[in-house]
C-alpha cells in the first residue's frame, strides 16, 4: 500500500509538469496513456457540508486536502461532503477513465453533460444496495471524456458511520483498476478464512451448548447460546466472499450497521454478565457481585436499546461513542469484579472458568488497541483496530473459556447428580434392606410366637395330661391306702386281737389258733389286694368268708352270714376289684345288729351272671336300713363310716382308668314297700 | 375297795376287762356290765360306781353319750377302745384314762393307779367338763385345756391364753396372756403333737408360739416380741416363714 502511495506520489510528481500548464482546476490527463492510482487531492474541489444534488452546481467548492485521509478515521459526526472534478482528455482518442475514492459507506456520482446540467450516473457505498448488482463493482465511477475535450464531475460522499474508511480519490485506467481490485481482493481472502474459521468454531461450539441445552436445560447454557448467536451473526454479517459484499446479508446491507455496536456491548457485556451470573450463582454466592452485574445489565441493555434507537433515528456515530465510554466505564468495575473472583478461585471451580474467558477477552483486547496499527485516537472499537486477529483470538478463547466450563459445570452437576443417585440409590438399598429385616424379624417373631404358642398349647396340655395323670394316680394311691384301712378296719383288728387274747387267757388253744390264722390269712390277702385293682371272684369269695368267720367269732350268735353263687360261675375266670365289696359287707354286719326287731343280724351276699358279660354282686342285710342309720349318723358323735363312700369313689376311679363301668346302687328295703328292712348294695361289674 | 362298771358293746371284751382286773388289780371289783350307751347309764346310776370302763364306740352311742347322761353321778373314767383316732386329742387335752385294746397289764394298772390317786384327792370333776366341753369340736375350735401341774394338781387354761411353750427336760414351761407361768408334768414333745393344727408355731426345738399373741417381729435383732411383753429369740431361718404365717392368721 505504501508502495502504492509512493508510485503515485512519484508519478503524481511528474505529471505535475504537465498538469500546471493547463487550468488550475482542471485536470489535463492523456486518457490513452496508462493512468494507476493518479493522486486527485489536489484537482478536487471540496464542499464539506450538506447540500442536495440541485444545489451541487452552485455550491461554493474550495481546494481542501484535509477532508481526505489515508487511513481510517474516527468520526464524531456524519461527514458529508460534495467534490467537483474537472478533467481534459489530452490525449487523442475519446476514453474513459475510473475514479476511486474508497470503500465509502455512501458515494453518489454525477456529471454535467454538454448542456451544463447535472445528472446522476451512478450510486455506491457500503450501505447501498442495487438488486442483481455487485456492490464491489460498483465502487469506480466511470470518466468518459472525449478526446481534447474537457468534463466535469461531482461526486457525493455521505458517511454517518463512526468510521471512515480511506478516502483518497485516485485515477486508474481500466487495466490498473483490476489489478488494484485484485490486490484488494487478497487481502479481503485472508480476513474471511479468518473469520469462517471462527464461524465454524462458533457453530460447532452453539451446536454442542444447544445439545446439552436440551439435554440439561438452565439458564447458563441458555444465555451461552445467545452470546455465541450474537457472535456468529456479528461475525456473519463481516464474512465477505468479496470484499464489501455482505453475501449472506446482500440485500440486508443495514444489518451489518445495526448489528454493530449494540452487537458490541450485547456479546461482551451483556450476555457474559449474564451468563456469568447464572453460571457462578452469584446471587447465593456473592450477592454484592450479583447487585453490581444486574445493574451493569440494566445499563447495557439500555445502552443496546439507545443505540438501536439512535441508529433508527440515522446517527450512526453516536452509537460508537456510547461503546466506547461505555467500555472505559466498565473497566474498573470489571477488574474489580475479576479481581474478588478471583480471590475466591480456590472456593468454586467454575469461577476459573469465567474468569480466565473473560480476562482472555479483555487482555487480547487491550493489547490490541496497544498494538493499533491504525493512527486513530485510542479507542476500543474493533472496527478501527487492525490486525484484527488478536481480537478474534480473544473472543474465541472466551467463547471456548465459557464452553469448557459449561462443560465442566455439567459435569459437576453430573457427579452431583451420581452422588445423589448413589446415595437414593444407597438410601434405597438401605430401606430394602432395613424392610427386608424388619420383615425377617417380624416373621421371625410371628414365627417364634407361633411356635411359643403351639408349645405352650403343647406344654399345657401335656401339663394337664400329667396333672391328670398324677391327680388319678395320686388319687389312687390315696384311695388304695384308704382301702386298706377301710378294709382292715384297725377297731376290727384290734378287737380281733383282743378276742383271741381272751381265748388265749381262757385257755381255749383251738379256737386261739384258728382265730390267729384267720387273721393272718386276713391281713396278708389285705395287704396283698391293696396292691391289686382285679381279683379273681374265688379269691374275694374266699377273703369275704374268712373275714366274715372273724366277724362272727367276736359277735357270736348276734350275727350270722350266708355266701350264695350260681354254680355254674366260674369263679376263677370272673374278675372283681380288689375287696370293692368289703365296706359294704363290712357295713352289714354293723347294721344288721343294729335292728332291735332281730335278735341276730342275717346277711347274705349273692353272686350271679345277669348278663354273659355282668356279673351281679348283691350284700343284703336286714338291719335298719340306709335311711334310718342316715338319720341316726347325723346325731353328735357318731360314727360316720367312711368305708362305703370310698369304696364308690373306687369304683368310680376304676371306671375312670379302666373304662369299666362299674355300678353302685344302694337300695333301702323298705323303699320297696315291703315288710322287711334292710339295705341292699347292689354292684354291677362288665367283664371284659 | 373300788367298784367299777364295765361298758362295751363286745362281750369279749368286757369278759377280758373283768378277768384282767380280778387277776392284776384286785382292788377293783366289776360290779355290773353293760352292752351299750343306754344300759350303761342305767348301771351307772343303779350302782354308783367310783370307776367306769367305757368303750367308745357302741351301737347306740359313745362314751362322751354316757358321760352326758351319767353327768349327775361322780365318777373316774378309764376310756378303753381298740383304736379310736378320733376322740384321742379330745381325751387327752383333758387328761382323762385311756387304755388301748389288746389291753395289757401295765396299762391297766397305769391308768388304775392314776385313778386311784384321783379318787384319794375327791372333788376334781373339772377335767370331765372340759372334755365334754371340748367334745365333737375340730382341733381349731377347741377351748380348754387341763394341765397337770408339776407340783401336783391340775389347771384349767383357755388355750388362746396360752402365749407360748417352752420345753426344759421332761417338763413344759406354759406362758399365758396375763405374764403368769405354769409348769407342766408332760414333756415339750406331748404338746407339740397336742397343739399340731392349731394356731401355734414353733419358733425352734424347744418353743412354741402362739401366732395371734405376737406383737411385732423384729427382724433385724431377730426377736420376737409377745402382747405379754415377753420377748423370743427367733432364728433367720425360720423368720419369714413365721411372718408369713402371722400374716396368714
Amino acid at each position: 500500500m505504501y508502495r502504492l502511495s509512493l508510485i503515485c506520489l512519484l508519478l503524481c510528481a511528474a505529471l505535475t509538469g504537465t498538469v500546471r500548464a493547463g487550468d488550475r482546476d482542471t485536470l489535463s490527463v492523456d486518457f490513452s496513456r496508462p493512468v494507476n492510482g493518479l493522486d486527485i487531492r489536489h484537482y478536487l474541489s471540496v464542499f464539506s457540508g450538506n447540500a442536495t444534488a440541485s444545489q451541487a452546481q452552485g455550491l461554493d467548492y474550495r481546494k481542501d486536502t484535509s477532508f481526505f485521509h489515508r487511513n481510517k478515521k474516527l468520526l464524531f459526526q456524519e461527514n458529508d461532503g460534495w467534490f467537483r472534478l474537472t478533467i481534459r482528455n489530452t490525449g487523442p482518442v475519446d476514453s474513459v477513465l475510473y475514479l476511486f475514492a474508497g470503500w465509502q459507506e455512501r458515494l453518489f456520482f454525477y456529471s454535467e453533460d454538454a448542456s451544463g446540467a447535472l445528472r446522476h450516473d451512478a450510486s455506491a457505498g457500503m450501505m447501498h444496495y442495487q438488486p442483481g448488482a455487485d456492490r464491489w463493482d460498483s465502487y469506480a465511477f466511470p470518466l468518459h471524456v472525449a478526446a481534447g475535450q474537457a468534463r466535469t464531475f461531482y461526486l457525493h460522499v455521505e458517511n454517518p458511520y463512526y468510521r471512515e474508511n480511506e478516502l483518497m480519490p485516485v485515477l486508474y485506467d481500466a487495466i490498473h483498476y483490476a489489478q488494484f481490485r485484485h490486490l484488494q481482493a487478497d487481502r479481503f481472502k485472508g480476513e474471511a478464512l479468518v473469520i469462517q474459521i471462527v464461524i465454524g468454531m462458533l457453530l460447532v461450539l452453539l451446536s454442542i451448548t444447544i445439545i446439552n441445552y436440551i439435554q440439561l436445560p438452565d439458564k447458563p447454557s441458555m444465555y451461552f447460546s445467545a452470546y455465541l448467536l450474537g457472535l456468529i451473526l456479528f461475525f456473519c454479517l463481516r464474512l465477505e466472499t468479496k470484499p464489501y459484499q455482505l453475501s449472506f446479508f446482500h440485500s440486508m446491507p443495514m444489518l451489518k450497521y445495526y448489528w454493530d455496536v449494540p452487537a458490541l456491548i450485547c456479546c461482551f457485556y451483556f450476555m457474559p454478565m449474564l451468563f456469568g451470573r447464572a453460571f457462578l450463582n452469584l446471587r447465593e454466592r456473592f450477592p454484592l457481585m450479583d447487585k453490581y452485574y444486574f445493574y451493569s445489565n440494566i445499563f447495557y441493555g439500555a445502552c443496546i436499546a439507545a443505540c438501536i434507537v439512535l441508529m433508527w433515528m440515522g446517527d450512526y456515530s453516536l452509537p460508537g461513542q456510547i461503546f466506547t465510554w461505555a467500555t472505559f466505564l466498565s473497566l474498573i468495575p470489571f477488574g474489580i469484579s475479576f479481581v474478588a473472583l478471583g480471590r475466591r478461585v480456590r472456593h468454586h471451580p467454575l469461577i476459573r472458568f469465567f474468569l480466565y474467558g473473560s480476562l482472555g477477552l479483555y487482555l487480547l483486547a487491550i493489547l490490541s488497541f496497544f498494538r493499533n496499527t491504525e493512527p486513530v485516537p485510542f479507542t476500543p472499537l474493533p472496527e478501527l483496530i487492525t490486525p484484527y486477529s488478536l481480537l478474534v483470538v480473544g473472543v474465541l478463547v472466551q467463547a471456548l473459556s465459557y464452553a469448557a466450563g459449561l462443560s465442566y459445570r455439567n459435569k459437576l452437576v453430573h457427579q452431583e447428580k451420581t452422588r445423589t443417585q448413589e446415595m437414593l440409590i444407597k438410601q434405597l438399598n438401605k430401606n430394602k434392606e432395613l424392610q427386608r429385616k424388619l420383615n425377617e424379624q417380624l416373621e421371625e417373631l410371628v414365627r417364634e410366637q407361633t411356635t411359643e404358642i403351639v408349645r405352650r398349647k403343647t406344654e399345657l396340655e401335656e401339663q394337664r395330661k400329667l396333672q391328670m395323670e398324677a391327680e388319678y394316680s395320686k388319687k389312687f394311691a390315696e384311695i388304695e391306702l384308704k382301702a386298706i384301712r377301710a378294709q382292715i378296719n384297725p377297731h376290727f383288728i384290734f378287737n380281733c386281737l383282743n378276742s383271741i387274747q381272751l381265748f388265749v387267757m381262757q385257755r381255749d388253744f383251738e379256737h386261739a389258733q384258728k382265730y390267729l390264722s384267720d387273721f393272718s390269712y386276713l391281713i396278708r390277702k389285705t395287704l396283698d389286694f391293696s396292691r391289686r385293682n382285679f381279683i379273681s371272684l374265688a379269691d374275694e369269695i374266699t377273703y369275704l368268708n374268712t373275714y366274715l368267720g372273724l366277724e362272727k367269732m367276736r359277735f357270736e350268735q348276734k350275727m350270722s352270714f350266708e355266701i350264695l353263687m350260681d354254680p355254674t360261675l366260674n369263679t376263677a375266670e370272673l374278675e372283681v376289684p380288689a375287696m370293692l365289696l368289703q365296706p359294704y359287707v363290712e357295713n352289714a354286719v354293723k347294721h344288721g345288729m343294729t335292728n332291735e326287731e332281730h335278735t341276730t343280724g342275717l346277711l347274705t351276699i349273692r353272686f350271679t351272671m345277669i348278663a354273659h358279660d355282668m356279673l351281679e354282686c348283691i350284700v343284703e342285710d336286714n338291719g335298719l336300713g340306709i335311711e334310718r342309720s342316715r338319720q341316726l349318723r347325723t346325731l353328735p358323735g357318731h360314727h360316720q363310716s367312711s368305708g362305703m363312700e370310698i369304696s364308690f369313689n373306687r369304683a368310680e376311679l376304676l371306671n375312670k382308668m379302666y373304662n369299666t363301668g362299674i355300678q353302685i346302687e344302694i337300695i333301702d328295703k323298705s323303699a320297696r314297700g315291703t315288710q322287711e328292712s334292710g339295705t341292699i348294695v347292689r354292684v354291677l361289674i362288665p367283664q371284659l | 375297795m373300788i367298784r367299777a362298771v364295765i361298758i362295751d358293746d363286745e362281750r369279749n371284751s368286757r369278759d377280758i376287762i373283768a378277768l384282767m382286773l380280778q387277776r392284776y388289780c384286785p382292788d377293783i371289783e366289776a360290779v355290773a356290765q353293760a352292752a351299750n350307751c343306754r344300759e350303761g347309764i342305767a348301771q351307772i346310776r343303779e350302782h354308783r360306781p367310783q370307776l367306769v370302763f367305757l368303750d367308745l364306740e357302741m351301737p347306740d352311742g359313745t362314751g362322751f353319750d354316757v358321760l352326758t347322761g351319767a353327768y349327775d353321778a361322780t365318777f373316774e373314767t378309764v376310756f378303753v377302745t381298740a383304736f379310736e383316732k378320733r376322740y384321742l386329742h379330745t381325751i387327752r387335752l383333758s387328761e382323762v384314762e385311756l387304755i388301748l385294746k389288746p389291753i395289757d397289764r401295765e396299762s391297766l394298772q397305769q391308768a388304775v393307779q392314776a385313778v386311784r390317786q384321783r379318787l384319794h384327792h375327791p372333788g376334781k370333776q373339772e377335767r370331765y367338763d372340759v372334755l365334754l366341753h371340748n367334745f365333737g369340736k375340730s382341733a381349731k375350735d377347741v377351748r380348754q385345756i387341763v394341765i397337770p401341774l408339776a407340783g401336783g394338781g391340775e389347771y384349767i387354761a383357755s388355750i388362746e391364753n396360752i402365749a407360748y411353750v417352752e420345753g426344759s427336760t421332761d417338763r413344759t414351761l406354759f406362758s399365758l396372756s396375763n405374764g403368769d407361768l405354769l409348769q407342766s408334768r408332760r414333756p415339750f414333745r406331748y404338746y407339740t403333737e397336742l397343739f399340731a393344727g392349731m394356731r401355734f408355731y414353733q419358733i425352734n426345738n424347744h418353743q412354741m408360739v402362739q401366732l395371734p399373741h405376737i406383737r411385732h417381729i423384729d427382724h433385724d435383732n431377730l426377736q420376737l416380741h409377745l402382747h405379754n411383753k415377753s420377748v423370743l429369740d427367733i432364728t433367720e431361718r425360720r423368720k419369714r416363714e413365721l411372718a408369713a404365717a402371722w400374716k396368714q392368721s
